[in-house]
């Protein structure tokens, strides 16, 4: 009993960070997919303003002619009631100096009235802010005004004495927030970009992946052969990709590929005209993305390897020479048999984390050049939070995102059920 | 291994492929401190100038290096302990304790695994703005700790595994409550797993770059990463003498560390981790 | 403004009516986006403003100390408006911002900023001073939401020397200009000399013409050069012309195939564009009037000697030549103390003053914003401020401010960038954009 309360204690700290930082924005991004939300209409939710371009698009929706003529003209007005609440703020003589030359008339835009405000003889308003505050008192106009909430802005629309039928239409159009939406999976299906990305992120996947697992089995191999030190030598430069922050090892390939860098400076003895070998063209391009993130990945392959062969029991070894079997022959016949299931973990471990990854994509080519090194995941990340315009397409960016999500969760429960349980649950281990 | 088999062919072969890596990793070195000329792979003068940025402002409207560095350090540190701390009572709990639906808990856990985090990052942003914590390190950490969680509970789950049951149920049958055992006989016995986890989960952390951009733009939180990014694209000069040596800078730390614990390095990484 | 805001601007007037002038501490931050160190005036001028106002408070009797902090080393503008627009949303926005004007419609619906017009006096100097038409590229749906920070233009480029090299005549080349403005020189001619260049070997293949490298305001002047026009202004609604859009993307496609740029141009790295372009390398190109001091950075010493410029080229008759400005505005952002706001959008004020912007616009060779610039020795000094003016802006339109202009010009750079690399036909491309662009923004869409 005691353990098993001990356990969810033990358990509990790591169960509230999953809860928060996996379960809870694979549930909002489920959500998010399903509106429209852009930078425009916010994340947390709208409120209600009528603008003037928002009239233009009312006759559209529905609304009478008279509602918007009536809406568009009310402008600012001169009563007895903001007269009486302009001489409790600022003072009788301004209120009766206006009452005296501006009684009852009107002003369609703010400024007006503050103009008169600011010409007034006696005492003007001087500040800016207090002359809004001042012209607000006289407001008969709903337009420009934030209304925080649905009810608030219906009640000022019955004040104004818009006509009730429109109300609704009214409050459709003034929301300033998103809406739920099927459109963002209409639009995936539609455009052909999506299959484009598709493409870019099988292109990564399977290239990447064949580099890092074919690259992993050489490295692995070749340096079983070597002596201690020269094998760990080796070991170390293939290792240091892995450990490297990002933007340091891209800055170095950076600076291997670009025009005024080492393949150019090289290539100009030879008097070829130096290019940036990162960006000049699309094949250029994925070739040094997959070799970035190969060369990165290829560690890995190398370390699992390394390990399996080094499980192989050295008689088994040492018998097939003494058997006279060539080099070729041992690797083929007993080293890559028992590698058989490093290779696949690795495999299937690779395709999820390459199908998400975008960093190094990022900060190498961007996806370019031409989008042509775009992946779906670059894309998600796009869309949704980084482009030039700054039209920041939340939705559309987290439908994308989902897409993402079902195929990892798809293929981690197939992969639960394809490797043994066990034997996963038994992996990572370290000797000492 | 074997005396049989010529081993200069295998040095040939591994030295042509890896000359690339060769390559940039020597001229890192020399560039960070040498001003070659344009279009020459000569050296040229060997002085302290691509330094600078350690002295004096690179330009104005740039926090300093030591407040990006500080946060860096603050910010690889905190991740280490948090991702030990829960790992490593997880991990047992996952590994020794009887737990209603550990099967689960540990498939989920495989899941979590292989997530597509990254993607979720909007909606991680909101869970942070929700919590108050947008723009602050204690922010980034979080999140960044918390998606390293998974790998960690993973490998210290793996060490617990290895603690044979003896020293447990002695310590069981001498009276001592399954937590006493835990901290007195069985966390000593994984201790070196819990070194190897803070080692890569502090090089994670040191490196992370998207999550800070993101989640932490303001300037009094930058990390290395993101001021060195922002140097780089700095559309106003090219300077790879400069970006060089703030690599070099960036690097050192982790360098260190791989001199000091490339065993246990490379032996953690067995496990898997980033791809 | 909301009702709520109303509310608390009384209670802040009532406050200052009757309480007593203590010591008030307010501190401004400033991004400023797509700066580097030659733009550290977007900053620094807040900055010059703000001890203005302090010392204007002290004469009135009132301690007023305010701090400026200011930032502009995003990577870019990409990472810049993810900043601020993320940071407005957590409630941790700075409180000005220096961005493009095309901001201001997304950002005053989500509640983002302010209108400055809320706090100063449009009708007093200096804002008086500045160009009517700039002050109207920094408003939206009539309110003043923000002042112009610079003005600038995206001017066509020639290099002399290739010219002459092709046979054009010293005089020829001074001409150019004019016969540009004139509809006489068109992007065909261009196109065609371009070929020429590159086939007689004065550039090399890819040299012939030097876009702009990544997104920018640039692109919609050659959508302009082919007849698009970006805004109907009748109905408010943006403009989808097939037409043109289809005659602008088979431009490039067709530089593309006579191989005077290259297929994979965009985003090429920024920097080596600069130095070729500074150089001599390409024949003709476009960019922003302020790389004329990245010339100089470049090793190109003589820009009068070396380079003519023009608006761009008409593209066919449907067309006008054009050049698009795109000022950068100051922007208030949203703050939870309306008296900050007050503070920032007075300090955005002053920072328009004449002698403080010119200090902008010439150390980083923009443009003047307000009138009187013009008589002030600093700015009369520099040729190129003065020429840039007279050849560009009269006919300098600017992109419209509206709300979906974002996701146009964006769904606009994408197809190009389709067409141009050959991975769609110029007829798939427009048919794309054109699919995106009624599914996302069709109410506010007019396909013609």
């Amino acid at each position: 009993m005691s353990s098993r309360w001990l356990g969810v204690g033990f358990l509990a700290p790591a169960l509230v960070a999953v809860l928060f930082f996996f379960l809870l924005p694979v549930v909002m991004t489920v959500m998010f997919s399903f509106t429209n939300m852009t930078t425009a209409t916010g994340i947390t939710g709208g409120e209600y303003l009528l603008s003037k371009s928002r009239l233009r698009q009312l006759e559209a929706e529905g609304v009478s002619e008279e509602t918007v003529e009536r809406l568009e003209s009310a402008g600012y007005q001169i009563t007895e009631q903001g007269l009486a609440a302009l001489a409790e703020e600022f003072g009788e003589d301004r209120a009766d100096e206006l009452r005296e030359d501006y009684m009852g008339e009107s002003f369609t835009a703010r400024r007006d009235l503050e103009r008169v405000l600011r010409n007034l003889n006696d005492d003007p308003i001087r500040r800016t802010r207090d002359r809004k505050a001042a012209a607000d008192l006289f407001a008969v106009t709903i337009l420009d005004e934030r209304f925080p909430t649905e009810p608030a802005f219906r009640d000022a629309l019955t004040e104004s004495g818009i006509d009730p039928a429109d109300h609704d239409a009214l409050v459709k159009t003034a929301y300033t927030g998103w809406t739920w939406t099927t459109d963002n999976f209409k639009l995936l299906f539609e455009l052909p970009a999506t299959l484009r990305y598709a493409m870019n992120t099988a292109i990564y996947v399977v290239f990447t992946l064949a580099f890092n697992v074919g690259f992993g089995l050489f490295l692995a191999i070749s340096t079983f052969y070597l002596p201690q030190h020269l094998a760990n030598t080796f070991r170390t430069i293939w290792f240091l990709p892995r450990i490297l922050p990002p933007v340091m090892y891209v800055l170095m390939w950076k600076w291997f590929t670009w025009d005024t860098g080492f393949i150019s400076t090289v290539l100009s003895v030879f008097g070829v005209t130096p290019i940036n070998w990162m960006t000049e063209s699309a094949l250029n391009a994925w070739t040094v993305v997959v070799l970035i993130n190969g060369f990165v990945g290829a560690s890995l392959g190398m370390i699992l390897f390394s390990s399996a062969i080094k499980a192989i029991p050295l008689s088994m070894l040492y018998a097939s020479e003494v058997d006279g079997a060539y080099r070729w022959d041992q690797i083929r016949y007993i080293i890559l048999p028992q590698l058989r299931w490093p290779v696949l973990f690795m495999t299937s471990y690779q395709t999820l984390s390459l199908l998400t990854s975008f960093e190094y994509i990022l900060l190498s080519t961007e996806g370019g050049p031409g989008g042509s090194t775009t992946t779906w995941a670059l894309a998600a990340y796009t869309t949704a939070l980084r482009n030039y315009g700054g039209n920041l397409e939340y939705g559309f960016g987290a439908a994308y995102a989902l897409v993402l999500v079902i195929i990892g969760i798809i293929l981690s429960v197939l992969y639960l059920r394809f490797f043994n349980f066990k034997e996963l649950v038994a992996k990572p281990r370290i000797e000492q | 291994m074997t005396g049989n088999l010529r081993i200069w062919p295998i040095v040939l072969l591994l030295g042509i492929v890896s000359a690339p890596l060769i390559i940039m990793y020597v001229f890192q070195v020399i560039e960070s401190v040498a001003q070659p000329q344009p279009g020459t792979l000569m050296p040229g003068e060997i002085n302290l100038h691509n330094w600078r940025f350690l002295w004096q402002e690179l330009d104005r409207g740039r926090p300093s290096i030591w407040t990006a560095t500080f946060n860096t350090f603050i910010f690889a540190t905190t991740i280490a302990l948090a991702v030990c701390a829960l790992s490593s009572t997880a991990g047992y709990a996952l590994s020794r304790l009887n737990l209603p639906g550990r099967p689960y808990f540990l498939g989920g856990l495989i899941i979590l695994h292989a997530f597509p985090t990254i993607t979720l990052i909007i909606a991680i942003f909101i869970v942070l703005q929700y919590l108050g914590l947008f723009d602050t390190l204690l922010g980034v950490i979080l999140v960044k700790a918390a998606l390293e969680l998974p790998f960690g509970i993973w490998i210290m789950k793996g060490f617990y595994d290895t603690v044979p049951w003896e020293i447990e149920m002695a310590g069981v049958q001498d009276g001592a409550s399954r937590f006493r055992v835990w901290w007195e006989l069985v966390l000593p016995q994984v201790k070196p797993g819990l070194a190897a986890l803070g080692i890569i989960s502090f090089l994670q952390g040191w490196s992370e770059f998207v999550l800070p951009l993101v989640l932490a733009p303001g300037s009094e939180t930058q990390v290395l990463a993101t001021y060195m990014y922002s140097v780089i694209q700095d559309d106003a000069k090219l300077d790879f003498g400069l970006f060089k040596a703030i690599g070099m800078f960036y690097s050192l730390p982790v360098i260190l560390v791989y001199l000091i614990f490339q065993k246990q390095l490379m032996n953690i990484y067995g496990g898997g981790t980033k791809g | 403004m909301t009702v709520l805001k109303r509310c608390t601007a009384l209670v802040g007037v009532l406050a200052a009516l009757t309480g007593p002038a203590l010591a008030e501490d307010i501190s401004v931050t400033v991004w400023a986006g797509g700066s580097n160190d030659s733009d550290s005036y977007r900053i620094d001028a807040i900055a010059m403003a703000a001890d203005i106002l302090e010392r204007e408070a002290a004469i009135l009797g009132e301690e007023l100390n305010i701090t400026v902090e200011g930032r502009r080393d995003f990577s870019g503008w990409e990472e810049f408006k993810q900043s601020v627009t993320l940071a407005s949303e957590a409630g941790t926005a700075p409180t000005i911002v220096v961005t493009s004007h095309l901001d201001i419609a997304p950002w005053s619906q989500a509640g983002y900023i302010v209108p400055v017009e809320d706090y100063v006096d449009l009708d007093a100097w200096p804002l008086t001073d500045v160009y009517p038409n700039l002050m109207e590229i920094a408003s939206f749906d009539g309110i003043q939401w923000g002042i112009p920070q610079d003005a600038e233009s995206r001017p066509f480029f020639f290099w002399r020397e290739t010219l002459e090299k092709l046979g054009y005549s010293e005089d020829d080349i001074d001409a150019l200009p004019e016969k540009v403005a004139a509809g006489e020189y068109t992007l065909a001619d261009m196109l065609a000399d371009a070929t020429r260049a590159v086939e007689e070997g004065i550039v090399e293949e890819g040299y012939g013409f030097y876009p702009r490298n990544n997104n920018g305001p640039d692109y919609a002047q050659f959508y302009q050069s082919f007849g698009g026009e970006l805004l109907d202004p009748e109905s408010g609604k943006l403009i989808f012309d097939r037409q043109a859009m289809t005659d602008f993307y088979q431009f490039f496609v067709d530089a593309a195939e006579a191989g005077v740029v290259r297929r994979t141009h965009l985003g090429m790295d920024g920097n080596q564009w600069y130095r070729e372009v500074a150089n001599g390398k390409a024949a003709f190109w476009h960019g922003g009037t302020w790389h004329y001091g990245r010339y100089e950075t470049e090793g190109n010493d003589d820009f009068w000697g070396t380079i003519q410029f023009s608006l761009i080229p008409q593209g066919n008759e449907n067309g006008r030549p054009n050049t698009i400005t795109h000022p950068l505005v100051y922007l208030v952002m949203d703050q939870e103390d309306d008296r900050i706001e007050e503070v920032a959008a007075q300090l955005v004020a002053i920072a328009t003053e004449p002698r403080i912007n010119t200090l902008h616009a010439i150390q980083s060779n923009h443009l003047a914003v307000a009138q009187s610039q013009a008589d002030i020795d600093l700015y009369r000094s520099s040729r190129w401020a003065s020429e840039a003016t007279e050849v560009l802006l009269g006919s300098a339109n600017s992109q419209p401010n509206h709300l979906n202009y974002g996701a146009f010009s964006e769904a606009m750079y994408r197809g190009l960038e389709a067409a141009w690399t050959g991975s769609q036909s110029v007829e798939e491309a427009v048919a794309e954009v054109e699919a995106q662009l009624t599914t996302t923004i069709g109410d506010a869409l007019i396909v013609r």
